[in-house]
């Protein structure tokens, strides 16, 4: 496991040349497509050495209040938005702490149905909190690409936290952290040899979209399985031009559960589909739910994930999603180190690039 | 009205099989005389017209003018100025206005702004059902009566057997085509573009072809048993739509199929737009129309069946949209974009620059084949006989250009191509004998209203 390390240095950031993250120099992070290895490392690393204070209840001594200190320094004075056109808990409580253990103030609004409802575009309320002093905006939207446009129309660094059904790239950072974490990959963050599976709805999934870009790139092979419906043959293409992994599609779980390092169990997102993509829940159960009985066939040191919110006895059986295979609190832990760096690092290069 | 002389130009009337240099002469607000030589003592304006097209004026059978309803988008004003600054002198409206053309009372209110306003022809198509609703026909023999020259639920498909069997008796009653825009909404659902990988990049719903080409081959079942029937597909997308077409038409039916300038040019690859800042996708609204924008070989199988004589109608499916509504998000943004002053380049790029057809079948597919399908050449428009009517369209066809937002003359600028470099251009429309764009200043006529010339 990632553990308890301790803090290096004095601080995360140097005050005089402000906050930044190495071999990082995009103002936005809108998707992992296109993200080079390097650029994914260069976050993760940063995110092991917020790890110990990230997810940090109370101070234990003078170096946890050192830690912490230091950590409010890296994005002291700024204001982080959280805009969140769709609902969301632990995305957006999570980006809060995370940008609030940074020192940075936080507004965090949740704008489902309201501001748009009322006739305003989704830019136009960016652009008004702009006016009023914003240096950051966390932006979760139900439709694909929205966040992109809004960085094309304002002058701040935009972090996508979910758009509609195309990515969901922080989901993704924090899923190969708390992974490497399980499996002693950290460090170099190399996930060549690896085979995971992802599953359930994933024609509908973000989180599917983003893992497979960030984890073909660090060389993992990832597998999509669900019904065709699901899971077309044209999500193949999901892997990056030049990534060193591969992503293919499956149509039979049972099949892949011997060959997985690791199982990523997608939620169904019934408000996504126009008309219902399966007959039933007890036959999906049947044929994609990760039961217990699937569980036991997976290989011994395989892991299971889950990005939330889960239905259990639904797409995951309660005994595996909270079994000893199971990353799933330790992901939720992970998203609070994962967006402090994300944060640092988008921030940092918004500043530079704006003298 | 003066007498207008056209001299020394490229002069293709398809509708005579002519092609060759000669004069046009224009006298009265109709075609006078063509052949060499011409007098010119009696004209009151010579136009040079040498190392140019000098065809009959181009003819659109499918724009959206958005009036009435709409008219922050376009108004019959706007849309006819970008008519004839690319080379039309007809258009034909499409009646998905608020309210729907779906009356005869609506076609004559629409004739009457037209009369006034408009500064090409216009003509009406009609809705194939009340309010464009699909449910129950519209008084199609009354639309007839009244102007309508096609009816169309345009914007929808007609969705069932039962009604859409209705339609085409109607329209083979009244004489009218029927103009189908095919999309089985039951399999696109609101979807934003071509079901494919670049729909899975983006994260969005995809519009596959088996939606256009079921509702064709389910038309092309129906026209068989209504002797007279004529049935148009509109703004072909898909390969095999076009295959559906060729067989209708080797069986000798009524079917025509329709290619728009995007389809002719564009991918789905046009709708990804990468974020070069920050990662990740996101879909361009100015690439988002319907039907969507498909493959590579689709595009080829478009140029092809216009080879081979399978499409047999050029339009445009001029779609003008408001900046701030093609500014939301891919999915959430409309369908469609403006097509009239950019069409005969890219027509000419994707059909004569790619060899398939030349400058002589281009202008027949723009002027005498539409006008057949409308049955206008009854009122002697798509023809530069003696006699017809005195529109004119004179195009440079080596002009090379840059559309630019600036320069466009409708309302909307809702078009993937601003930037793009072009070559061939529309330097001249006369529309009834009467300079529109005039081939010396390149400027538009003045506003003032062509009531009475248009009116035939």
């Amino acid at each position: 496991m990632g553990g308890a390390r301790e803090a290096t240095g004095s601080g995360f950031a140097d005050a005089s040349s402000g906050p930044g993250v190495a071999g990082w120099s995009r103002p936005h992070l809108l998707g992992c497509a296109g993200l080079s290895a390097d650029e994914l490392r260069s976050i993760l690393t940063r995110a092991e050495r917020y790890e110990p204070i990230a997810t940090m209840d109370a101070p234990r001594g003078e170096d946890d209040r050192h830690a912490q200190h230091a950590a409010c320094e890296v994005l002291r004075g700024r204001t982080v938005v959280n805009l969140f056109f769709e609902d969301s808990t632990r995305t957006r409580v999570s980006f809060a702490l995370a940008a609030r253990r940074l020192g940075a103030q936080v507004v965090d609004l949740t704008l489902a149905g309201s501001s748009l409802s009322k006739g305003e575009t989704l830019i136009d309320t960016a652009k008004n909190i702009e006016a009023m002093g914003a240096s950051a905006f966390v932006v979760r939207a139900g439709t694909s690409g929205s966040p992109a446009m809004l960085a094309r129309a304002i002058d701040r660094p935009v972090i996508n936290a979910g758009d509609g059904s195309h990515e969901h790239p922080t989901q993704a950072l924090l899923d190969i952290f708390t992974l490497t974490a399980a499996i002693d990959r950290r460090g170099a963050y190399d996930l060549a040899g690896l085979t995971v599976a992802i599953v359930g709805d994933v024609v509908s999934s973000r989180v599917a979209r983003s893992n497979a870009a960030a984890m073909t790139a660090l060389g993992a092979d990832v597998v999509l399985v669900g019904p065709p419906a699901l899971a077309p043959g044209s999500l193949t293409h999901l892997a990056h031009e030049g990534s060193p992994g591969r992503v293919r599609v499956a149509h039979d779980f049972d099949a892949v559960l011997g060959e997985a390092d690791a199982v990523m169990m997608l939620r169904m997102q019934f408000e996504r589909h126009k008309s219902p993509a399966i007959a039933s829940a007890r036959e999906y159960r049947l044929g994609y739910g990760l039961t217990a009985a699937r569980a036991s066939r997976l290989r011994e040191r395989a892991v299971v994930m889950h990005p939330g919110p889960m239905n259990r006895g639904f797409e995951i059986d309660s005994e595996v999603a909270d079994g000893a295979r199971s990353l799933v609190m330790r992901q939720a832990a992970a998203g609070v180190a994962v967006r402090m760096a994300v944060l640092e690092a988008c921030v940092g290069a918004s500043e530079r690039a704006h003298g | 009205m003066e007498r207008i002389l056209i001299t020394g130009g490229r002069v293709i009337d398809p509708a005579s099989g002519l092609d060759g240099v000669a004069d046009v002469a224009i006298a009265g607000g109709r075609v006078a005389a063509v052949g060499r030589g011409l007098d010119r003592s009696a004209a009151g304006r010579v136009i040079e017209a040498e190392g140019r097209i000098v065809c009959p004026g181009l003819i659109d059978p499918h724009v959206h003018l958005r009036e009435p309803g709409q008219t922050h988008k376009e108004d019959i004003a706007s849309g006819t100025r970008a008519a004839i600054a690319g080379g039309f002198t007809t258009v034909c409206c499409m009646p998905n206005t608020n309210p729907a053309i779906d009356t005869p009372e609506m076609v004559l209110l629409l004739q009457h702004a037209i009369a006034r306003t408009a500064r090409s022809r216009v003509f009406v198509v009609g809705a194939a059902t009340q309010g464009r609703q699909g449910e129950r026909l519209a008084e199609i023999g009354l639309l007839a009566q009244a102007g309508a020259v096609a009816i169309s639920d345009d914007g929808d498909a007609v969705p069932t057997s039962g009604v859409m069997n209705r339609a085409l008796a109607a329209c083979s009653a009244a004489g009218l085509v029927f103009m189908q825009h095919c999309q089985d909404a039951t399999l696109t659902g609101s979807a934003p573009m071509h079901a494919g990988e670049v729909a899975q990049r983006l994260g969005v719903a995809g519009w596959a072809r088996e939606a256009e080409e079921i509702i064709a081959e389910r038309d092309v079942r129906l026209v068989r048993k209504h002797a007279g029937a004529r049935y148009h597909v509109q703004h072909i997308s898909s390969a095999g739509t076009i295959e559906i077409i060729r067989r209708a038409r080797a069986d000798g039916l009524a079917v025509t199929g329709e290619a728009s300038p995007h389809h002719l040019i564009l991918t789905h690859e046009a709708c990804a737009a990468h974020s070069p800042d920050g990662g990740g996708w996101f879909g361009d609204p100015m690439a988002k129309m319907n039907p969507p924008l498909r493959e590579r070989a689709d595009v080829e199988a478009l140029r092809d069946g216009v080879a081979d004589g399978t499409i047999t109608i050029l339009a445009t499916d001029h779609a003008p949209h408001a900046g701030d509504e093609k500014g939301l998000p891919f999915e959430e943004a409309p369908f469609g974009i403006i097509g009239l002053e950019t069409a005969l380049a890219l027509y000419a790029e994707a059909l004569v620059g790619s060899g398939r057809i030349g400058w002589g079948r281009l202008i027949e597919l723009m002027t005498a084949e539409p006008a057949r399908l409308c049955g206008l050449d009854r009122l002697g428009l798509g023809s530069l006989a003696v006699g017809s009517a005195g529109d004119v369209t004179i195009i440079d066809p080596e002009l090379s250009w840059t559309v630019s937002a600036a320069d466009l003359k409708g309302k909307s600028r809702n078009t993937p191509f601003l930037g793009r470099a072009m070559i061939g251009k529309p330097v001249g429309t006369i529309v009834g004998g009467r300079v529109m764009l005039d081939p010396a200043s390149g400027e538009l006529a003045d506003e003032a209203a062509l009531a009475g010339v248009v009116a035939v």
